[in-house]
């Protein structure tokens, strides 16, 4: 910067103003972009989501192993699209550009954690390490941008959520009793470990708090199982048709509202809605 | 989690804390010598003309002072993360940057650049990816003087100084201009911007008063300001 020490007459201080007026937009410009690719990463995400449960409640023969398998597959074969989008921010967020802008990014990049560690979830039935998140943020082993600890904790406290609505459809299945046990006993995990860091992170008391939710909703529905399953002595399968029985018949008589609520979380954030009349 | 990876969480999480921390004591410090400098300039609305020089001499070290202070936090400030830590401190920077514009007003009639600012301040330029004055904060700092210089006109004329207002009010109109040529976004920068009509405002009410009532020489039979 060339200017002079300092400015007396209207000139000079219009000199120095073009200055910071070019500089101002040249930020807000750079934010807006941001947010707009951060939204589309958003959009995407949200779609990988749901394609994963829509996968996970196919009426097939497969195995359920199988079935994880080829959602996640299917799973990371669309969060490669969401990975370009990110790679493509790269050059917005060189150096100290990252920090000035993180804010308007984070959205985005929680809700690809999101579905990166769903679809990791399926695959190996464990939570997604940072170290792993990071590499699929990275080009060659150099990372777009540093990935920012608070952002993948939050991320990962959203999987919960997640992994409620999968226990929960799961259990009209075949096995699909076991799955909501094994599910349970995750998020309880995840809970606990979440616990310790929640003074830690901004935002992800509030988190944690769904996870609760999610965690007593799964629990419930654990619970209406035991009740069902003491009152017959007879094997699991017929217990499974049993139970599959009750809940489509739920499940008819809530068809509409049920459709509509998919609807609503995909068009808000609002990751908090019941299953339950 | 397995407990590995629980650890490496934790010791991120915890190098964070210990950090902020750090910052934290540099922050009160910094508040603490900022404190005094706008405590001492505030004596300006009771100081008459001839006096004001050696308050200004006053000033001036303990804003040099704060050099041991941005130099601490360009220290502490890992690579890169400057836009990660700097709204710690921004509330002492920019009371600093007001500081440092009143004073070069009040000894040269001129508006500071962030250059000089930067000099005062001990900012290097080499330190930008650690420590900077963004163009937002020095803005900041500017806005905070058009205040104190609405107030100044005012308590100047009770001193019995018709002049200041005129030249207060020359400054700040074409610091307004400057001002005007920026797309603001809405936040508080964009907010005290639209304040600042009300300090104008106020100018050119006490600029009418001593005009009017001939308090003040017309313009060509006024000594122009003084450099």
């Amino acid at each position: 910067m060339s200017q002079p020490q300092t400015l007396g007459s209207k000139d000079t201080v219009v000199q120095l103003f073009q200055h910071f007026a070019e500089e101002l937009d040249d930020q807000n410009d750079r934010r807006e972009r941001l947010i707009k690719s951060s939204r589309d990463v958003t959009n995407l995400s949200k779609k990988v989501i749901f394609l994963l449960h829509r996968i996970m409640t196919e009426e097939t023969d497969e195995d359920d192993h199988t079935l994880a398998l080829r959602a996640a597959t299917s799973g990371r074969q669309k969060l490669k699209d969401i990975q370009k989008i990110l790679g493509s921010m790269q050059v917005e967020l060189r150096g100290n550009l990252f920090w000035q802008n993180q804010k308007n990014i984070s959205p985005g990049l929680q809700e690809y954690i999101e579905a990166l560690s769903f679809a990791h979830y399926l695959e190996h039935g464990t939570l997604i390490s940072f170290q792993e998140v990071q590499e699929t943020l990275s080009d060659n082993g150099a990372p777009f941008f540093p990935l920012p600890m608070s952002d993948y904790l939050l991320g990962l406290s959203d999987l919960t959520g997640e992994l409620m609505r999968y226990a929960i459809s799961a259990i009209p299945r075949k096995g699909g009793r076991m799955k909501a046990d094994e599910v349970c006993s995750f998020v309880r995990r995840c809970k606990a470990d979440f616990a310790g860091l929640t003074p830690f992170v901004k935002g992800l008391a509030k988190k944690q708090s769904v996870t609760n939710q999610s965690l007593q909703k799964i629990e419930d529905a654990a619970y209406a199982i035991a009740v069902r399953t003491s009152e017959f002595d007879l094997p699991p399968d017929i217990l499974d048709d049993i139970v599959a029985r009750c809940v489509s018949g739920y499940e008819t008589n809530n068809h509409g509202r049920k459709a509509q609520r998919w609807q609503e979380h995909f068009d808000s954030d609002d990751e908090d809605y019941e299953y339950r009349a | 989690m397995d407990q590995h990876d629980l650890d490496f969480i934790n010791s991120q999480l915890e190098g964070d804390i210990d950090l902020r921390e750090k910052i934290k004591e540099q922050v009160h410090e910094f508040d603490k010598k900022t404190r005094t400098v706008v405590g001492l300039l505030n004596k300006v609305h009771g100081t008459t003309s001839d006096k004001i020089p050696s308050l200004l001499d006053d000033v001036r070290p303990l804003l040099v002072d704060c050099r041991t202070i941005t130099a601490s936090l360009a220290q502490l400030v890992p690579q890169n993360q400057f836009w990660r830590w700097k709204d710690m401190w921004s509330n002492s920077i920019r009371a600093a940057v007001f500081g440092a514009a009143l004073v070069e007003y009040l000894g040269t009639g001129t508006l500071i650049t962030v250059v000089k600012v930067n000099e005062i301040l001990g900012i290097h330029d080499e330190w930008k990816d650690r420590l900077a004055l963004p163009a937002e904060d020095y803005l900041h700092g500017l806005i905070t003087l058009v205040n104190e210089l609405s107030r100044l006109a005012v308590n100047a004329v009770t001193l019995g100084n018709y002049e200041e207002p005129i030249r207060i009010s020359i400054f700040v109109k074409d610091l307004f201009a400057g001002f005007s040529m920026l797309n603001l976004k809405n936040d508080t920068l964009r907010r005290r911007y639209d304040s600042l009509k009300y300090d104008l405002k106020k100018i050119e009410e006490v600029v009418y008063d001593v005009s009017l009532r001939k308090l003040v020489a017309p313009p060509g039979q006024r000594p122009q300001p003084t450099p």
